[in-house]
């Protein structure tokens, strides 16, 4: 004999995390418990990272041909850098973790 | 990146003691340039800071222009100096190499300080960025 297994509704169909009493909403889980925000959030700060990296690089250039008027204006620039990639790194980390402790999820 | 916002108002603040720093050291090498009697005295260069107000999002200092010093100078009686006026005289700038060397110090230990804030800032912000780590 076999049980039918019904489809799984999705995260954003249940409750959800806004939906959690007490916790109003914040744009950020609205969107997430809408659709596909948490990849345009990754993609956004995968976006700024490439600014800040473009800055760090412009201004190393000008360091090596002399242009560089500010030596802490490229230290500044590479710490933020170094920064903003911990951070992004740290984010993604999460994220795959977060998604490989579903997929571990017995069904 | 809007979240590193220390880094750039200490960064403004670097710059305006960098460019304080320049004024002080173009002081400094003019300190003996001579002119005629007739002539403007080199002029003493000062930096006018100016806060970034914080609510505009950007906060810190920047320069808002520089101000020139007395073009009178001092007179000082060389006779033998080739630029000497008929009595004798030529004309130095109002510069006092002591207040220069104290506002020397001054640029000085602000840039360390907001390198100091720099160093905290990134400190902290690596301290906050371990939590995810765990």
């Amino acid at each position: 004999m076999t049980f039918p297994i019904s489809g799984i509704p999705g995260i954003g169909a249940s409750s959800g995390i806004g939906g959690m009493a007490g916790i109003a909403p914040t744009p950020a889980v609205a969107d997430a418990v809408n659709g596909d925000a948490f990849s345009s959030v990754l993609a956004s700060s995968f976006d700024q990272l490439q600014a800040t990296q473009a800055k760090t690089d412009g201004l190393a250039a000008k360091a090596a041909t002399g242009e560089l008027k500010d030596v802490h204006d490229y230290m500044i620039a590479r710490n933020e850098s170094s920064l903003a990639v911990e951070m992004v790194v740290g984010i993604k980390n999460k994220a795959v973790e977060a998604f490989n402790e579903i997929m571990r999820m017995p069904v | 990146m809007a979240i590193f916002d220390t880094f750039g108002i200490s960064g403004s603040g670097l710059m305006t003691h960098r460019k304080w720093l320049d004024a002080v050291s173009d002081n400094i090498a003019n300190v003996n340039t001579v002119r005629r009697t007739d002539e403007d005295a080199f002029q003493q260069r000062m930096v006018i800071a100016e806060a970034v107000e914080y609510g505009t999002g950007q906060g810190g200092v920047r320069v808002a222009r520089a101000e020139f010093g007395d073009p009178e100078g001092r007179l000082v009686y060389q006779p033998d100096h080739a630029l000497a006026d008929d009595e004798g005289y030529v004309k130095y700038p109002d510069i006092d190499l002591g207040d220069q060397m104290t506002q020397m110090i001054m640029a000085q230990r602000g840039y360390q300080a907001n390198l100091s804030v720099v160093e905290r800032a990134t400190a902290a912000y690596q301290a906050a960025l371990q939590l995810g780590k765990g």
